[in-house]
């Protein structure tokens, strides 16, 4: 038995020294193996006369809703324009494993496809160390700038690198806070510290909301198990609540109800998930509109050879005001003129 | 065929997270087998080590004076766990679990100074900063391939522990984690001698997360998240199979450190075959309790006890 298995592993291993050979060896050898891949590419040309396949790799943070809807929206974008027969995804999910982005993105970039999809910011950091020639579009990233670590950010990255943001615009959001609670004074920021876009969005709206006379106090958990205590705290201290798009706080939506609808502190919420479950408005951007946008765009690179570096980060097309009927209800609060109800 | 050498171009990588873990699975060796304790700290102090790296490297310190400082601060984190099990009589698995929580903190801190306060993931990009491995030149065939860093890494440390161990010093840790009670009466300091060996072993698991770090090209509050497992399966994987061959110490660190690049290789493999990612963790737990259930079987139930056959022998 044992003797099996190291037979096993053992041939295993001698499989990988072969392969540390073969890169290690020259390039002599990766080349020709490219070539091989180029004779198959035009191989495959010859026969299917509408064009090449195209292999797309899809690297996703998480198994979560509005990063499930993003990578939904792109293949349906790509399948629509360029026919089902002609792209072939690779989609795989890191768990949460930010390690895993990089064995992910090794195995893309290894299999030579043409496009990679990095849905969130950890794949879209992995896919930029990884590689500096296969066209990366990220979507579900709200700041390419703070994820890059851009200094002088112009709206393009540059290089191998586009894609879209899930930004809704914070001014905007500030504004509905004004235009909701103008009587506030003290509104409190719920987010999860884990989360880098979480704490980009609180700086960005700390700055509009005391440019409108509110006091801010941030109140930061560190994962689900305190979250209940810290949304009391918050909730205690605090006329309004804003939660920007945190994909922790967005899990435990029915923790921070429980605790703010007895308060009777309302919540305005970065996404519709959120406000859908402990919220009263929310300025909502479609994830899968996102990631149907960002399907556009590997498109153009793919299809209409657009040239990545040259491609702006684009943002979300549709921005719509909505509020949570039944929390409204419980809090006493009308909703005004053009704010849309959210499907139950 | 395709698949074939899609899977073999995917090989590179592979050995170079292998390689990377490899350290990691060093520190785990030095807790787990030659200390005989169970330390948690790691899933910390990985992300302590990836911080302070990316943090100093962000603020203009050389990259292998950042790595020091990463190494040492994963020491500091050590001694932490360490001084609460021995100081404070805390139990060892409970004082690595305690430091590895505080460390959350300590590490959202880390990333925080100098970058603008309060950061989750911190970025470090190959085009900017000169970093001494990363994933965008594993399949090149030059000099700046981080094979060639993380080759050379790894001999330095085994030869460097080699020697360490060997030392009274050393010898005295093993003593430590062999018998106790043995080793007090022969007048060590066990307590000494666990908290230097859990400094050694974080001191390491934070160089692996700051080379880490600068491979996958950021360093993420959750980098450290169930490192433990990877570090065990590791251990256990190069123990299973290289323990018939491999008797002298130094060779049983290499061991561990095969044990990670293979723990890679299946993981890529598994990958390539199409696994869903959502069963990875399960296949993870279920890896490393198969290889730690399999001699434990065997020594129980399919070998005859030695002493029968001692006396089947003199009668």
């Amino acid at each position: 038995m044992k003797k099996a298995l190291s037979l096993l592993m053992a041939s295993v291993l001698a499989l990988s020294l072969a392969a540390c050979g073969s890169s290690a060896n020259t390039t002599g050898e990766s080349a020709s193996t490219a070539d091989a891949a180029e004779t198959q590419e035009s191989a495959a040309q010859s026969t299917d006369a509408a064009g090449t396949t195209y292999k797309i790799g899809i690297c996703q943070l998480v198994q979560h809703d509005a990063l499930d809807a993003a990578t939904q929206g792109f293949k349906d974008a790509i399948v629509e324009k360029l026919g089902e027969e002609n792209v072939d995804f690779d989609e795989q999910n890191a768990s949460g494993d930010t390690a895993n982005c990089s064995t992910i993105i090794n195995g893309f970039v290894s299999s030579d496809v043409d496009l990679i999809l990095a849905n969130a910011t950890a794949p879209l950091q992995a896919a930029a160390q990884a590689t500096s020639d296969i066209p990366v579009l990220g979507t579900s990233v709200t700041d390419y700038a703070t994820a890059l670590d851009i200094s002088d950010w112009t709206g393009t990255v540059g290089n191998n690198i586009s894609g879209t943001s899930d930004l809704a615009p914070l001014d905007q959001q500030a504004a509905m806070i004004q235009e909701l609670f103008p009587d506030a004074k003290n509104i409190g920021l719920l987010y999860c510290s884990a989360e880098a876009n979480s704490v980009y969005q609180c700086d960005v709206i700390e700055g509009y909301l005391t440019e409108m006379g509110y006091t801010t106090t941030r109140y930061a958990f560190t994962d689900t198990n305190d979250v209940t205590s810290v949304a009391q705290t918050a909730a205690d201290n605090s006329d309004v609540i804003y939660i920007p798009t945190d994909n922790t706080a967005a899990s435990n939506t029915e923790a921070i109800a429980n605790v703010v609808l007895p308060a009777k502190v309302p919540v305005v919420a970065g996404e519709e998930g959120i406000c859908k479950g402990c919220g009263v408005a929310t300025l909502s951007i479609s994830y899968y509109d996102l990631g149907y946008q960002t399907g556009t765009m590997a498109c153009q690179i793919l299809a209409e050879g657009a040239d990545v570096s040259t491609m702006a980060v684009e943002y979300a097309p549709n921005v719509t005001k909505k509020y949570n009927a039944a929390n409204c209800e419980a809090l006493g609060i009308t909703a005004p003129e053009g704010y849309e109800a959210i499907a139950e | 065929m395709e698949f074939f050498t899609s899977l073999l171009n995917s090989m590179p990588g592979a050995v170079a997270q292998g390689l990377i873990w490899g350290i990691m699975a060093i520190g785990v060796y030095i807790t787990y087998r030659v200390l005989d304790i169970a330390d948690l700290t790691v899933d910390g102090s990985l992300g302590t080590g990836g911080a302070v790296c990316v943090v100093l490297v962000l603020n203009g310190v050389p990259v292998p004076l950042a790595l020091l400082a990463a190494a040492l601060a994963g020491m500091l984190a050590g001694m932490v766990t360490g001084l609460f099990h021995t100081a404070c009589g805390i139990p060892a698995i409970l004082a690595g679990i305690l430091t590895q929580l505080a460390l959350y903190s300590v590490n959202l801190r880390i990333m925080g100074t100098g970058t603008g306060g309060g950061k989750a993931n911190l970025p470090v990009s190959v085009d900017k900063y000169n970093l001494l491995v990363s994933a965008r030149y594993v399949r090149e065939a030059a000099l700046s391939n981080p094979l060639v860093v993380l080759v050379i890494f790894c001999v330095v440390l085994v030869a460097l522990l080699y020697w360490f161990f060997g030392t009274e010093l050393g010898c005295s840790l093993r003593a430590t984690g062999a018998n106790q009670n043995m080793a007090r009466a022969q007048g060590i300091n066990t307590s000494f001698a666990k908290v230097l060996g859990l400094m050694i072993s974080n001191g390491l698991v934070a160089l692996c997360g700051g080379l880490l770090a600068q491979y996958q090209g950021f360093s993420d509050i959750n980098m450290g998240r169930g490192a433990i497992v990877i570090g065990l399966a590791a251990v256990i994987i190069g123990e299973v199979i290289f323990s018939r061959i491999f008797r002298n110490f130094a060779l049983k660190l290499t061991a561990s450190i095969i044990g990670a690049i293979i723990y890679y290789m299946v993981m890529t493999f598994v990958l390539r075959l199409g696994l869903s990612t959502d069963d990875l963790k399960l296949l993870t737990a279920l890896v490393v309790a198969i290889f730690l259930t399999v001699p434990y079987w065997k020594s129980r139930y399919f070998t005859k006890p030695a002493v029968r056959k001692g006396g089947k022998n003199n009668a």
